[in-house]
């Protein structure tokens, strides 16, 4: 737990070099990708040169083997420049993960190296258009034929999908035996029969397609099956409690960019002959939010050691975490809309942007009803 | 037996910090501090070198106080292979700097010395030129373009006259300047890997120089802007204002 209060020289160079990476890479054109609906594919492969590609995967195939607070430092810090971009990059390693924790031998050194390279994307697909927050549920076959598996179904919501030269972790359900059927593959771009949904027309989170991945009987070598048949929802679960983390972090840097903003703003702005600052109504809001935000960023350090460490709570911490976090940097991020007045609602002040991008956070990688849903679950189960 | 690079850098304010003055001197404590950038043009160039011909070393030094420690990390996180930390709490003019990093150049054989053009705080420009004159070695400033074949660096700079090309055999002095290279970032690997790697502490006091400085007091330049707006409607009748606005009020024209 030494993690808790201060950073190592380590992690704060981390953070330094996201946060730096996103001021001069991102930021300056993230209004602008917003506008164009434009993914920066450029952009986000020039981060594999850093070791962004394979944050958590082992170095013998290029990965950059950090824990999982290096991870939210990270996260956090390309957050800061655009959250859209830095939570596409989270799902993106949480693929590389997959592949690094449960792939074997074959499929690491098949797929690692080219994900690392950024050479192929990483994109995953659990969720259907009738299941979401009940993942268990899911309908999408994969059926074995010989030495292939047959797999047939829609996938929703899936951030990334349609990227040109995507990886796909996909989950299917190989016996009906509920979320124990569940098993995960991996899906090439091209595979005969894959096809994706027109981009959906979003409130926030245009910097990244979303799109439906449908699958009509795409024939897949039965190597591609990661694990053992039957752990495919426990796969899932264990990548969301970090992509938990990283959703969290990525709300974070959008609310501390807002909080910056908002700063500036304040001082600059004036009304009845004053700063906008020197009003006490406004600074104690402004201290709400700091204060928010960095109980919120130091409960995800904790949760964040907690995985790294595999305690056996982990994932109730992470759920906390990802609950609190996205709720706290979306109000953050409101709060700094509301005193920038009208200015606030206009797209080149930048500040909608990060309120509309964040407010799906709050959303996704499990709803924060799911959330709660968790967390109250190991408090009763506790009491037996 | 490979080139040995010393990349000389230095700890400043990051640039979007404000300044803080504290019993009468710049107070650095509380403010984010960084590696310069015109450093990290020099840093850059050291490693496409050590890219090109792997058996090069490159040697980050610093003078200054502990705090220098975390510039020479992140010179160690983006690539460089050790690093030299000349340890003092004094503040030191850059001529006497200068001689200390010829000195450490002397002993470490170096074979080519990299610093920043300018400096983003002192902005002396006189850094690399002194180093040079302690060694005895020719410097090439503000270059804009540089490419190393064997001992032979041939690049362009920047003169009064225009651009120059140059061409000289090593030992030499390399000044830097905005735009002469792209720095790369520090990768995640190299960031876990700079605590291992070798940073060597030494006493200012060894190299038997004092600080030719002596420091009365810092203050920080208040600008008062007047706001005063000539009407424009009439372009000789302006002029004329502004003629005797800046000869009688501001007494900027005589």
């Amino acid at each position: 737990m030494a993690h808790l209060f201060s950073l190592t020289d380590e992690q704060q160079e981390i953070s330094n070099v996201a946060k730096k990476f996103a001021a001069t890479e991102i930021a300056p054109h993230a209004l602008e990708w917003d506008q164009a609906r434009h993914l920066p594919l450029n952009v986000i492969r020039s981060t594999a040169r850093l070791g962004m590609g394979g944050i958590y995967v082992r170095e013998d195939l290029g990965g950059s083997e950090l824990d999982r607070l290096g991870g939210v430092l990270i996260f956090e810090g390309l957050a800061t420049g655009c959250p859209v971009i830095s939570a596409y990059l989270s799902v993106h390693n949480m693929v590389a993960w997959i592949i690094d924790t449960f792939g074997n031998e074959s499929q690491r050194k098949a797929y690692l190296p080219r994900l690392c390279s950024m050479e192929s994307m990483g994109a995953y697909a659990l969720t259907e258009p009738g299941s979401g927050s009940d993942a268990g549920a899911l309908s999408t076959k994969a059926v074995r034929d010989g030495d292939t598996y047959v797999l047939s179904g829609v996938k929703q919501f899936i951030s990334g999908a349609g990227v040109p030269g995507t990886t796909y972790i996909v989950m299917a359900r190989t016996a009906d035996t509920g979320s124990r059927g569940i098993s995960a593959f991996l899906v090439e771009d091209g595979a005969a029969g894959l096809s994706f949904g027109a981009p959906e027309k979003k409130m926030g989170w245009h910097a990244q397609p979303t799109r439906q991945l449908i699958l009509e009987d795409v024939r897949i070598p039965m190597q591609n099956l990661i694990g053992e048949e039957g752990q495919g929802f426990k796969i899932a679960m264990g990548a969301l409690d970090g992509g938990r983390l990283n959703i969290a972090a990525c709300s974070l840097g959008g609310a501390s960019a807002a909080l910056e903003k908002t700063l500036r703003y304040v001082t600059d702005r004036h009304a009845f002959g004053k700063r906008l600052a020197d009003f006490q109504a406004l600074q104690f809001r402004l201290a709400d939010m700091a204060t928010e935000l960095e109980i919120a960023r130091t409960f995800l350090w904790r949760a964040a050691a907690s995985l790294s460490e595999r305690s056996s709570d982990a994932t109730v911490l992470c759920a906390m975490a990802k609950r609190f976090v996205t709720d706290v940097g979306f109000h953050v991020a409101n709060d700094a809309l509301q005193l920038h007045g009208g200015y606030g609602y206009l797209l080149e002040y930048g500040i909608e942007k990060i309120v509309r991008d964040l407010r799906v956070h709050q959303i996704l990688e499990g709803t924060n009803e799911i959330m709660r849903l968790i967390v109250s679950r190991s408090l009763i189960e506790g009491l037996k | 037996m490979g080139l040995r690079i010393l990349s000389v850098i230095r700890q400043v304010l990051d640039a979007e910090e404000s300044v803080r003055i504290k019993d009468g001197m710049v107070d650095p404590s509380s403010s984010k501090l960084v590696l310069d950038t015109m450093d990290e043009y020099g840093l850059e160039e050291a490693l496409r070198i050590r890219d090109a011909q792997p058996e090069t070393e490159v040697v980050a030094l610093a003078v200054g106080p502990a705090r220098c420690e975390e510039a020479l990390r992140t010179a160690l996180a983006i690539g460089a292979d050790r690093a030299i930390l000349v340890e003092t709490f004094e503040p030191l003019d850059v001529i006497t700097v200068g001689n200390v990093a010829a000195q450490v150049a002397r002993k470490e054989q170096s074979d080519l010395i990299f610093c920043g053009g300018q400096e983003a705080d002192w902005d002396s420009q006189a850094f690399g030129a002194a180093i040079a004159e302690y060694l005895n070695w020719p410097q090439l400033t503000w270059t804009t373009a540089l490419n190393l074949e064997g001992r032979t660096l041939t690049g362009t700079h920047d003169i009064d006259e225009g651009t120059e090309s140059f061409s000289v055999e090593l030992p030499a002095v390399i000044t830097t300047q905005q735009g002469l290279c792209e720095p790369r970032y520090p990768t995640l690997p190299n960031i876990m890997k700079a605590r291992k790697k070798e940073l060597r502490r030494e006493s200012f006091e060894s190299f038997g120089l004092h600080s030719r400085l002596k420091f009365i007091r810092s203050e920080i330049q208040v600008k008062e802007r007047m706001r005063r707006i000539v009407d424009g409607k009439d372009g000789s009748a302006a002029a004329q204002q502004l003629v005797e606005f800046l000869r009688n009020e501001t007494r900027v024209i005589g």
